[in-house]
């Protein structure tokens, strides 16, 4: 006859419990294609630090630095883009909120047509710093303690997302193509996040959609003209699923609309596509996740289409000073 | 107007005589129903499966169970009512009659002992040498059903259609999965169930055990109805024993309740059992189990793991209620249930042994491989799902079995001593009432064989019947007596190598350490229930003639105590038993120190 030290040991549910922290493990606002990963709005106990480091090699007729996404006809990049930022949960109000800054860097090369020429050209350096704020409107109040972290299941949950971009990226006014964008802009959004069915790691579904406007100022000096971009309109939608108690998957899709951009008035095409890719994310352990993806574009055979496909590798290290010292005195670390 | 209400038109008085003369016939001598009644009432047992003493709110829970409670307010509460220490020693008293050493059981089919194989009274199975209740009712002119967990034996000659059931949905073996096949260990990979003495090559769509045994019993109660015949029904469930499986409405109709910790929750009952009259004025809660900590020191995320345990096993035995209740709605319906005697109870102490850790096994071992593949779904989130085993352990037992001491298993109070209602016609005494005097499930066969008529014979099939050890409740329910014992009857148990001894006031009890002294206790249970005070030294007079008794029982019985037993390595794997006290230590008790405000200072430069 045993009694039940398993029952009596706090420390068993460590692992429950961290594995909860690090849902937050596809942290990264990905300027690319303007669309988070899934499972990004999932919510985590407050004190709860993040840290993304975010991979993308791109290719296709836009900068992938710009989330407006203007298209130059013609024009064939390839970029490689590293995301990498800091993210903290905290309550406000007793809602789940977020605050994050995000620093985009990494290269760009190819050919650009614009005003009739074609230039070759290859940029580096670091791209406009974005800042994020989210909270939580409709859905679990936020995780003040563990229980409130263990008890968690969005159920239906609606946020409020503000994204604003800071005009200090490297930005050369005789380029066509740059990292940073020379202009201010941002974005207004309502993160849904739908649980399907029970919310056991292994077997927990979302739908997730994230409708959303972007809103850009001008850029007064772009190769010496203004250039303009309507507000563009996106939805980002998600269907996830656990395939095991750390291995995960979703199906991605993105619409744009809107968003036409005019050079001293010369008016371009609106946009009006579809991207479809997907996402498998893996818990490493306790604090590390990784997620891997492709996306690209699918209505694209004009030459004033939207093109780009993308692979992405992210990385987030995810920590909690109380949790970091409850491992410490397990012996865990 | 309900059909017990009827009156008897002329057309009918020839069978009503009829009836009458048979009644009299049949010789019911105590009971005054029979003549009151058109017809011998239907008879419901009920068993709740590790239910504990306090877990129904007519016992003082906070768990909701209307549709028991309201048997209890038709009938009459007993206090003072006892099982065996396990399951399949209580069923098999229950529907035999007679003593688990002599019935069959005189240990649990898992563990039965070297020196116990192959002794008649040691079978494991509720052995043939004794008349069972269903079969002497099904005899008396009854129809017999049963659903549920049976545990008695699985061999085509031991199964519940074999001994005298006419209609069964039943599960055979012990415990199992609630959601379909899958049973414990990679011993017994599959669980066995029998329908109308069949052996099913699967389960019904849409199964979930409570829900399912419950249909299966209306669908019994309802091919019959009409005939004219009276039924019994052992409703056997397998709630809310562990693992607690539940659909997903019913798991968070507690949510946080519990994060409080046991010892208030304990509190909380014990103080309404008082105010019940279920326990006398100034009854001591038994000692908190000496492992298991004061939730004050626990922090909130383990407070939340095992107050969710708590809700889960609440939400369990709320589903068997709705289930019960749906029973009752039935009969109600189809116009029988004026005419129907209810018995309830649990069939022994709350579970507080940690089972899944017993099933889980070492890594290494098949268990373990087992438990792997079937039993590993841990998350909270999931619990209840299939795969899932969640049992509340000790500390929740012993609120279960508030104020007794320890839990199943044990001859402690909170091992044997349970729960009872009885209601329907049989019952006499003022609805709602309690009774406090000593009783025993042994009683349940010559009282129902009372109440149906019927006759306990001398022989069967050849051979002689051991003697009934119950004493029927005939008198007291008809509200002539207050107890059907006198002060010089005994009770008394062995399980496991436990042995207890009961009489009056006093109980005599041996259990192995560290949960006992491996030496003879004795307590007043009147004046402590609790068993906090030990009073072998102080009354050897008393000591000497409950251990007579013992003698006397172990004679009488053919008890063998087990050369091997599940519990013969415990006191080297658990804690060192010492004495629980309130509030020590200090150290875990103490409050920062506030100084007064007028004395605060910050340092000087």
């Amino acid at each position: 006859m045993r009694i039940d030290k398993y029952q009596m040991n706090p420390g068993i549910w460590l692992g429950v419990i961290v594995a909860t922290l690090i849902v937050v493990g596809t942290l990264c606002p990905s300027q690319t294609q303007a669309q988070v990963p899934a499972r990004f709005y999932w919510k985590t106990l407050s004190g709860t630090n993040a840290v993304p480091l975010i991979f993308e090699s791109l290719s296709g007729n836009t900068n992938p630095f710009d989330p407006a996404h203007t298209v130059l006809a013609g024009a064939d990049f390839d970029a490689t883009l590293t995301l990498a930022g800091y993210a903290r949960f905290f309550p406000l109000l007793d809602r789940a909120a977020m605050a994050a800054i995000l620093l985009p860097m990494g290269r760009i090369s190819g050919d650009a047509t614009v005003a009739g020429n074609t230039v070759s050209q290859s940029v580096n350096g670091f791209g406009d710093p974005m800042l994020e704020f989210d909270i939580n409107l409709l859905g679990p109040k936020a995780q003040m303690n563990i229980p409130d972290a263990l008890r968690y299941q969005p159920g239906f949950s609606v946020d409020l997302l503000v994204d604003l971009a800071l005009p200090i990226g490297e930005y050369d006014d005789d380029q066509p193509l740059n990292i940073g964008q020379n202009r201010w802009y941002g974005r207004l959004g309502v993160p849904i996040v739908w649980q399907l069915g029970p919310w056991v790691p292994g077997r927990r579904t979302t739908l997730e959609l994230l409708p959303a406007v972007w809103l850009f100022g001008d850029n007064d000096d772009y190769m010496g003209q203004t250039l303009e971009t309507d507000p563009m309109f996106q939805i980002d939608a998600h269907l996830t699923r656990d395939f095991t108690e750390h291995l995960w998957g979703s199906l991605d899709g993105a619409w744009y609309t809107g968003g036409q951009a005019s050079v001293d008035g010369v008016e371009g095409e609106e946009l009006d596509n579809l991207g479809l890719g997907f996402t498998l994310g893996y818990s490493l352990n306790d604090n590390l996740n990784l997620t891997f993806g492709y996306k690209s574009t699918l209505n694209d055979d004009a030459p004033d289409d939207l093109r780009m496909d993308m692979f992405m590798v992210s990385l987030v290290y995810g920590w909690h000073p109380m949790i970091e010292g409850s491992k410490r005195l397990q012996g865990e670390k | 107007m309900k059909q017990n209400e009827k009156p008897v038109r002329l057309t009918r008085l020839p069978k009503a005589l009829g009836i009458a003369l048979l009644a009299a016939m049949l010789a019911v001598p105590v009971l005054a129903w029979g003549a009151e009644t058109p017809r011998r009432p239907n008879i419901v047992i009920i068993l709740g499966d590790d239910l504990g003493f306090a877990d129904m709110g007519a016992f003082g829970s906070e768990i909701k169970t209307p549709n028991l409670d309201s048997l209890a307010n038709d009938g009459v509460r007993f206090t003072n009512f006892y099982t065996h220490a396990s399951c399949s020693p209580t069923r098999s008293m229950l529907l035999s009659g007679v003593d688990t050493h002599v019935n069959g059981l005189g240990n649990m089919n898992e563990w039965i002992a070297p020196n116990q194989a192959g002794v008649p009274g040691y079978e494991g199975y509720l052995n043939n040498r004794v008349a069972t209740l269903p079969q002497l009712l099904k005899g008396a002119g009854y129809h017999t059903y049963m659903v549920g967990k049976w545990h008695m034996g699985k061999a085509p000659d031991q199964i519940p259609a074999a001994r005298g059931f006419e209609r069964d949905f039943s599960l055979l073996d012990g415990g199992g999965s609630y959601w379909g096949m899958t049973n414990i260990t990679a011993a017994v990979p599959k669980s066995v169930f029998t329908e109308d003495g069949r052996y099913l090559t699967r389960l019904p769509k849409d199964y979930y055990a409570t829900k399912t045994y419950t249909d299966k019993l209306i669908s019994f109660i309802d091919a019959n109805h009409g005939d004219g015949k009276p039924f019994f029904a052992y409703v056997a469930h397998q709630a809310p024993h562990d693992p607690y499986h539940l659909p997903r409405d019913w798991r968070d109709r507690h949510v946080g309740e519990y994060d409080k910790g046991w010892d208030e929750v304990r509190q909380e009952r014990l103080k309404r059992q008082v105010e019940m009259g279920i326990m006398p004025a100034g009854t001591e809660l038994a000692e908190r189990m000496w492992f298991v900590p004061d939730p004050i020191v626990l922090a909130p995320a383990s407070l939340y793991i095992l107050g969710k345990k708590m809700e889960l096993y609440a939400g369990m035995v709320e589903n068997m209620d709705f289930h019960v209740g749906r029973l009752i709605d039935h009969l109600k319906k189809i116009g029988e249930y004026d005419n129907t005697i209810f018995v309830v109870f649990g069939d022994n102490g709350a579970e507080g042994t940690d089972l899944f850790g017993m099933i889980a096994g070492s890594p290494g071992s098949r268990d373990n491989l087992f438990a792997a593949i079937n039993w590993s779904q841990t998350h909270p989130n999931a619990w209840g799902d299939p795969g899932t085993w969640v049992g509340y352990g000790p500390m929740w037992a012993q609120v279960s079995m508030t104020p007794f001491s320890q839990y199943k298993g044990w001859l402690a109070e909170g091992g044997i001593r349970n729960a009872l209602i009885v209601s329907g016609p049989a019952v006499k005494r003022t609805k709602g009432s309690l009774n406090h005097e000593l009783m025993h499930v042994a009683d349940i066969m010559p009282t129902l064989l009372e109440i149906a008529g019927a006759t306990y014979p001398k022989t069967l099939d050849g051979h002689k019947v051991p003697a009934l050890m119950g004493k029927s409740w005939g008198p007291m329910l008809a509200g002539k007596a207050d107890s059907v014992r006198t002060d010089q009857d005994y009770l008394a148990w062995e399980v496991f190598g436990n042995r207890a001894v009961r009489q009056g006031e006093w109980k005599l009890r041996w259990q192995i350490k560290p949960y006992g002294k491996s030496d003879w206790e004795l307590f007043n249970v009147a004046k402590d229930p609790a068993e906090r005070k030990d009073l072998a030294a102080e009354r050897p007079d008393k000591l000497k003639k409950m251990l007579a008794l013992w003698d006397d029982y172990v004679k009488a019985n053919n008890v063998i105590l087990p050369s091997r037993g599940p519990y013969d390595t415990l006191e080297k794997d658990m804690p060192q038993r010492v004495t629980v006290y309130p509030g020590f230590p200090p150290l875990v008790y103490q409050r920062q120190f506030v100084p007064p405000k007028e004395m605060l200072a910050d340092p000087k430069p």
